[in-house]
């Protein structure tokens, strides 16, 4: 019997099987039951009917590392035929894409409303199979289709002998229902009970005594939290003084749009659906201009379209947050797969030079942290300044306690700087290049803002010796921030002498699962992980990567875009494990790549074909 | 900051006389003035100085938002605040300069390329947005700053014969904005300054959307289209016209059109309901008591 430790995948049909609702629904009962759940992998697709859509949940007693692989222990099929005459179930794709990651001993549940599906080939892995008429019943003698997701909710609480009072069940349903109709939270209750019998059914039926995995509630000694990582940012943005939030529907940056429109007022704040990608970075510029901290939020196919705005912020320096929610490219891409294939372009996009911060979070925890640096950074170097996460750190629902939310923060603003001798000088060349910036309508003082070349008055200039000063005064900016607010990046083990397993954003956790297996193999491997990552601060970084043995450059992109910054920087080599397959790196691809590293001598490994670039041993490999 | 609501400004005899004295001067000395001698552009300048001198504004109570091109160099000639972007964005930023401070007098001030040719996404919504932002167009048919190719304006008044994909005729940006639903259309001409001043008076005090279609020569790269071309053409909308109603401003531009005029004036003006907002809260002002708590309720 396996307690308080398990994944289990949910699949069916987007939109249709209620993939979404059973998710969130087992979220936050298990949240509220004291146990950590940990979504990292949503699956979703561009189409909004019709595709196959599925959500693996870890639930575990303590937070765990990462998502780890991409073996479960339960199978929740939602799927159903929705021809049942037809001889062949086309519609049981979940089973089909999933039922081989099933590990032994597990447990596959699905519809069999519409008939049966093949069992012999599971029953030979040790696996339990409960086929449940879920929507049958729903449909046929409850009368709602819809209570078919409760059915199964209750059928899967059996099974794990949780919530046996349904204690946590009904006060969720009555949160929902009550305020309706009594009579919903009654028919859902049903449903349940009947999703009950029907496993009791299977039980007695095949002779098990149970399905050998239980979860067992752990009540919480403090609030806990179930929130997903755009709602992190969000929380982090509010918190640090966003008032002006613009952005145009784009996926995986959407959900940021939702929660703004929906909360920023509360705070005084204003939140535009902007009719293009343009009009909403410029309305935002418009809003930082005016003094208000402001952000964009946007993909890549989006901050394709905002570059040349970007190049304003930088040269008419205007502070502005921008996330970038990654999502697999090129051009329209992928548009609901996940990828870091966006750092190149957000460290060059925009013609000429002019400094920009690149900020990179690595968790949700750090997507609400990190965002609140973003906006100190913004108003103190009034540059663009980017916030890099990706579609795994948006879409991401996790367990967090709530007092991590009431740790104070440093919200910094930036202080009205006095006027010089010959009055107010929007770009006064100084020695940090941070110029005073002060509010318009202050009286006294004129603020002209250009993103033409410019004197210290904000007049246009062509004059070279005016323009080299403006252009180092900017440019100085980077300078400051590297001495005074570069961060060094995470270490966990001892870099020297070993192999060291690199990273940046949402691949941080799975690193850090990989070098615990890696170690329990017998290979002690060092983490690297950077979330400041531009400018890049090679000062910090040397000292800590010039000794490893190798450098493995772990990423989700084609080529390495990560690695390409650090070996320009450091003049260090490094080697490569890459996926761009639209699937988050699972644990063992990056055990096993880091095996084909050290053993084979592969430069660059491709997970997903698993043929790596063939090259000589190096020596000392 | 000072707050003055522009509808209920009370002029005040003895401020007027510094303010008189402050739009005067311009943000630059004379010299560096770079408009050919003649421009329309020198129109607007004036007319606008005027506008806010009766207005009683004060340089830091303006907030201009430049295009790019010859005529948004006015954002640097205008004592008072400004900003200056990319091409086509003036009314995108000049939105979000609205949206985050309702006490600054927003005005953007653009061309015909500008705002007809890479930024009519921006003027197209921003009729239907309504911000109370003043547009001055200094529409002049051309692309003055890059020596002159047709803007979509070009060919006013002019018979042009077989057209093409390459040259098409001009558009009426009077009838977009109506179409687009903006709550302020009005025309002037640069050639009279006095009459320009009134329209942008009038416009700035509208709360929304104020645009204006200035007439604004090209001395140098349109010689059709000339002050001379414009005097003979223009004409003062009729004293009877009820800018109030829709339709009667759809049958002057088509009556104008008929007779080959081109109308001077307020066209269209019906302020809409509106919701209020509060400037936003900017930075120095202590954003640190923000109270999360109760939004993270949703998430127990
Ligand atoms: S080129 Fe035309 S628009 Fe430009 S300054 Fe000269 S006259 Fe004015």
């Amino acid at each position: 019997m396996t307690v308080n430790s398990l994944k289990i995948l949910i699949g069916g049909v987007q939109l249709r099987d209620g993939v979404s609702t059973v998710a969130d629904l087992l979220g936050k009962v298990f949240t509220r039951a004291g146990l950590f759940v940990l979504a990292n992998e949503r699956n979703y697709a561009s189409t909004i009917y019709g595709a196959h859509q599925f959500d693996p949940i870890m639930v575990s007693d303590s937070p765990p590392l990462s998502h780890g692989d991409d073996r479960i222990d339960i199978l929740l099929a939602l799927e159903h035929d929705s021809n049942p005459d037809a001889p062949e179930q086309p519609n049981r794709d979940t089973i089909l894409r999933h039922g081989k990651s099933l590990a032994p001993g597990g447990i596959l549940i699905y519809d069999s409303s519409t008939g049966p599906v093949p069992e012999s080939e599971f029953e030979a892995k040790g696996i339990r199979v409960f086929p449940l008429p879920a929507r049958s019943v729903a449909q046929r003698e409850l009368k709602k289709e819809v209570v078919k997701n409760t059915f199964i909710v209750g059928a899967l609480f059996r099974l794990l002998e949780f919530d046996m009072d349904h204690r946590y069940f009904r006060i969720l349903l009555e949160e929902r229902f009550l305020r309706k109709s009594r009579e919903m939270v009654d028919l859902n209750m049903e449903a349940a009970r009947r999703g009950r019998e029907a496993v009791e059914d299977v039980l007695a039926g095949r002779g098990w005594a149970d399905s050998g995995h239980r979860l067992a509630d752990v009540p919480p000694s403090e609030p806990v939290l179930f929130l997903s990582g755009t709602d992190a940012l969000c929380l982090g943005a509010i918190q640090a003084g966003c008032r002006f939030y613009a952005g145009y529907p784009i996926t995986p940056a959407s959900g940021i749009l939702e929660f703004m429109d929906r909360h920023l007022s509360k705070f005084g704040g204003r939140s535009l659906q902007g009719q293009n990608e343009r009009e909403s970075i410029r309305a935002a510029l418009g809003a930082g201009m005016a003094g208000v901290r402001s952000m964009v939020g946007t993909s890549g196919p989006g901050l394709s379209l905002k570059v040349e705005e970007i190049g304003l912020s930088g040269a008419a320096e205007i502070p502005l947050v921008i996330v970038n929610a990654q999502r697999a490219g090129p051009s329209t891409g992928m548009p609901t797969k996940t990828e870091q294939g966006d750092l190149a372009t957000t460290i060059h996009a925009g013609h000429g030079d002019f400094p920009r911060i690149v900020l990179a979070p690595s968790s949700l925890e750090e997507s609400y942290s990190l965002i609140i640096e973003a906006f100190n950074l913004a108003d103190k170097y009034q540059c663009p300044v980017f916030f890099l996460t990706d579609l795994t750190l948006a879409e991401v629902r996790k367990t967090i306690p709530e007092s991590f939310f009431s740790h104070p923060v440093s919200v910094k603003i930036a202080p009205e700087r006095a006027f010089g001798s010959n009055g107010y000088r929007r770009y006064a060349w100084t020695d940090s290049g941070i110029s005073p910036l002060i509010v318009p309508g202050t009286p006294g003082a004129i603020l002209k803002a250009t993103g033409t070349e410019h004197d210290e008055d904000g007049f246009v200039t062509t004059d070279p010796p005016k323009r080299q000063a403006a252009m180092d005064k900017r440019m100085r900016k980077m300078e400051t921030y590297l001495r005074e607010d570069a961060r060094e990046p995470q270490v966990v083990g001892d870099p020297t002498g070993k192999p060291v397993l690199v990273g940046w954003g949402s691949t941080g956790p799975v690193l850090l699962s990989a070098r615990e297996r890696l170690a329990r193999d017998g290979t002690d491997v060092a983490v690297v992980h950077f979330t400041h990552l531009w400018p890049f601060p090679t000062q910090l970084a040397l000292p800590v990567l010039k000794d490893a043995a190798v450098l493995i450059v772990c990423e989700q992109n084609y080529g390495g875009q990560f690695a390409d910054i650090l070996q320009a920087h450091c003049l260090l080599p490094t080697r490569r494990i890459l996926k761009y397959n639209g699937r988050v790196f699972y644990v063992s691809e990056i055990v096993e790549s880091v095996g084909w590293i050290l053993e084979k001598g592969a430069e660059t490994v491709r997970v997903g074909e698993m043929i790596p670039t063939p090259t000589a041993v190096h020596e000392g490999d | 900051m000072k707050v003055i609501d522009v509808s209920q400004t009370v002029m005040q005899v003895e401020k007027q006389t510094s303010i008189d004295k402050i739009w005067e001067e311009n943000a630059v000395p004379k010299h560096r003035i770079q408009w050919c001698p003649g421009c329309g552009d020198f129109g607007v300048l004036a007319g606008l100085k005027m506008a806010l001198t009766r207005l009683g504004r004060e340089p830091h109570d303006i907030f201009p938002v430049g295009g790019i091109g010859c005529s948004g160099q006015i954002r640097n000639y205008l004592n008072g605040n400004a900003l200056h972007g990319t091409h086509g964005g003036t009314l995108a930023y000049a939105l979000g300069v609205r949206m985050a401070n309702p006490d600054l007098v927003v005005i953007a001030l653009a061309g015909d390329g500008d705002t007809f040719a890479i930024g009519v996404e921006n003027f197209v919504h921003t009729c239907r947005r309504d911000p109370q932002v003043t547009l001055v167009v200094m529409n002049n048919g051309v692309y003055g700053l890059t020596k002159g190719q047709n803007s979509p304006t070009h060919g006013l008044g002019r018979d042009l014969g077989e057209s093409s994909e390459e040259s098409p005729p001009p558009f009426d940006p009077l009838r977009l904005a109506l179409s687009a639903g903006a709550t302020f259309v009005a025309q002037s001409f640069s050639g009279d300054v006095k009459h320009a001043a009134q329209v942008y008076v009038a416009a700035l005090k509208h709360p929304g959307f104020a645009f204006i279609n200035d007439f604004s020569p090209c001395v140098t790269y349109n010689k059709f289209n000339t002050y001379d071309w414009f005097k003979e053409h223009v004409e003062h909308v009729p004293e009877g016209h009820d800018p109030m109603s829709l339709g009667s401003a759809w049958s002057l531009l088509n009556e104008f059109e008929v007779r080959g005029r081109l109308p001077m004036g307020i066209i269209y003006s019906k302020p809409r309901p509106k919701r209020r907002f509060a400037p936003l809260p900017v930075r120095g002002e202590n954003l640190n008591n923000a109270d999360i708590r109760p939004l993270l309720q949703m998430f127990r």
